[in-house]
């Protein structure tokens, strides 16, 4: 058994950078599961989730020196790497393919819910939120956050002005702060 | 723009969450550099972000880690479901087992040598309890967590089936509201298509000496010889005042009976009105309210059979 310790942030970059293991082995126990719950509300499925954590963690092991506290916190980081990585997957051609066979419902940009058939994901960190805001609002977060698309994309897909969908985003994400507190 | 509208515009947020476009990003970080209120906001919310996804966090299966900190020769410092890993892992080799057991009967005549590998079997023994016991705290667990999961697909499907009760009575209701009318209406119908029933038109202007208070009303009685129904359509007759009510009155040997009163509030539809087998004509007077024994108001409408 283990001993228990526990690193500041501020440690635990310096240990990370110095390539400590068993800080890394910390900052695993501490962060996976909740950066595995971005990757299963991003991609639903519990395989790829799995793959998908393995190198993000791996990235971070190998990238931990252009982490840059000034920046932001270290937590932050390695959400935007998680979230980055799920949606390249996401995104990808072969992910693409073996969503297909699933019904055009399933897919549409108006599944807020996301069927789960593995997970029950709508519970969970930002998606929890997301519940509480309007439905357009929710629609724009959904497909701007957890399918990564861009504002000119969103545009498109919503055929609404450019302009509109910044600033729906911009006072969704001001609600989602006030819920988050 | 003043720092407090730059901070509430969204775009700490939108920074945070990787939202920001690489312009936006530039000038958000100096922003920070320039503005301690603007780092200030942005830590806090990369701390409640945190604490939500934190709060929410579920482990990764195990052999995620394993894989990767194997990807990375990185040696995990031992856990008790390593140890438990690699108890199963000498379950799933039986041959290793008989083969111990095998050299323990040998190493009963080696005497004094044998005694360390004894030893080692004594911990292997231990390791195997330790085993049973993770193996029912993980059943334990699993079964936990497949029965939350189960209760919220139940909590989901009865909410669904009490919605889709609830809509299918009200569906019910409005189906026999719907088929009471139809019933009205093809009752209504048969009795039009009998040939027995003949339609008399009551007019104003049909009112012999004296004539109709108001010559242009019309009503018309569909009546049934053979069944002696009668129904009325109110046609034309003005609105009475709240103290009078209108009476159908049917002619029968220069005599009038009367056939009942009506109201002018269902004026658009068939009323039905007292059977009567025989009549010379029918006519409509406009008497006190609840009607009168013999006419005694003004005659609105005549006519004949």
């Amino acid at each position: 058994m283990g001993t228990t310790i526990t690193y500041t942030e501020h440690q635990l970059v310096s240990l990370l950078k110095q390539r400590d293991n068993k800080a890394f082995e910390y900052l695993y126990d501490n962060y996976s599961g909740a950066l595995y719950n971005i990757v299963m509300q991003i991609l639903n499925d519990v395989d790829l989730s799995n793959d998908v954590l393995q190198e993000v963690f791996v990235n971070i092991w190998r990238k931990i020196e252009s982490y840059d506290s000034i920046k932001g916190r270290l937590f932050t980081w390695m959400l935007n790497i998680t979230r980055n990585a799920a949606i390249d997957v996401l995104r990808s051609k072969s992910y693409q393919n073996s969503q297909k066979n699933q019904s055009i419902s399933e897919q549409s940009e108006f599944d807020i819910g996301g069927k789960t058939s593995q997970l029950n994901v709508d519970n969970i960190g930002v998606r929890k939120v997301l519940e509480k805001l309007k439905v357009e609002q929710r629609v724009l977060i959904e497909l701007a956050y957890f399918k990564g698309y861009t504002h000119e994309e969103i545009a498109e897909i919503e055929s609404i002005p450019l302009g509109t969908v910044k600033t729906r985003i911009r006072s969704a994400l001001i609600q989602l702060r006030e819920h988050l507190k | 723009m003043n720092v407090n509208d730059y901070i509430s515009s969204g775009i700490v947020e939108s920074y945070v969450l990787g939202l920001a476009d690489e312009a936006e990003r530039a000038e958000f970080e100096r922003m920070c550099a320039a503005h301690d209120e603007v780092r200030a906001a942005r830590d806090a919310f990369e701390l409640s972000l945190e604490r939500q996804a934190q709060a929410d966090a579920a482990l990764p299966p195990h052999h995620v880690k394993s894989k990767l900190f194997a990807e990375l020769s990185i040696a995990l410092a031992a856990t008790p479901e390593q140890e438990l890993n690699e108890t199963k892992n000498g379950l799933n080799d039986p041959k290793k087992g008989f083969n111990v057991s095998g050299e323990e009967f040998n190493d009963v005549g080696q005497g004094v040598n044998a005694s360390p590998e004894r030893g080692a079997k004594v911990v292997s023994g231990t390791g195997w309890v330790k085993y049973l016991a993770a193996a029912s705290v993980l059943l334990l667990v699993a079964s936990t967590v497949l029965n939350f999961y189960l209760f919220r697909q139940y909590q989901d499907y009865s909410e669904r089936y009490s919605s889709l009760l609830s809509s299918q009575t009200q569906l019910a209701n409005n189906n026999r509201a719907l088929q009471t009318s139809l019933d009205n209406y093809q009752k209504t119908m048969g009795f039009l298509k009998d040939p027995n029933t003949s339609v008399i038109k009551m007019a104003g202007n049909l009112v012999p000496k004296n004539g109709s208070p108001e010559p242009s009303s019309l009503a018309t009685i569909y009546w049934n010889k053979s069944s002696s129904e009668v129904y009325l359509l109110v046609n034309a007759l003005p609105k009475p005042a709240s103290d009078k009510q209108y009476q159908l009155w049917a002619i029968v040997g220069g005599k009038p009976v009367s056939a009942g009163v009506f109201d002018m509030d269902q004026a658009d539809a068939m009323l039905k009105m007292a059977n009567i087998p025989n009549a010379e004509a029918f006519a409509v007077t406009l008497e006190k309210y609840g009607g009168s024994e013999t006419p005694q108001g003004a005659m609105y409408v005549l006519g004949t059979t």
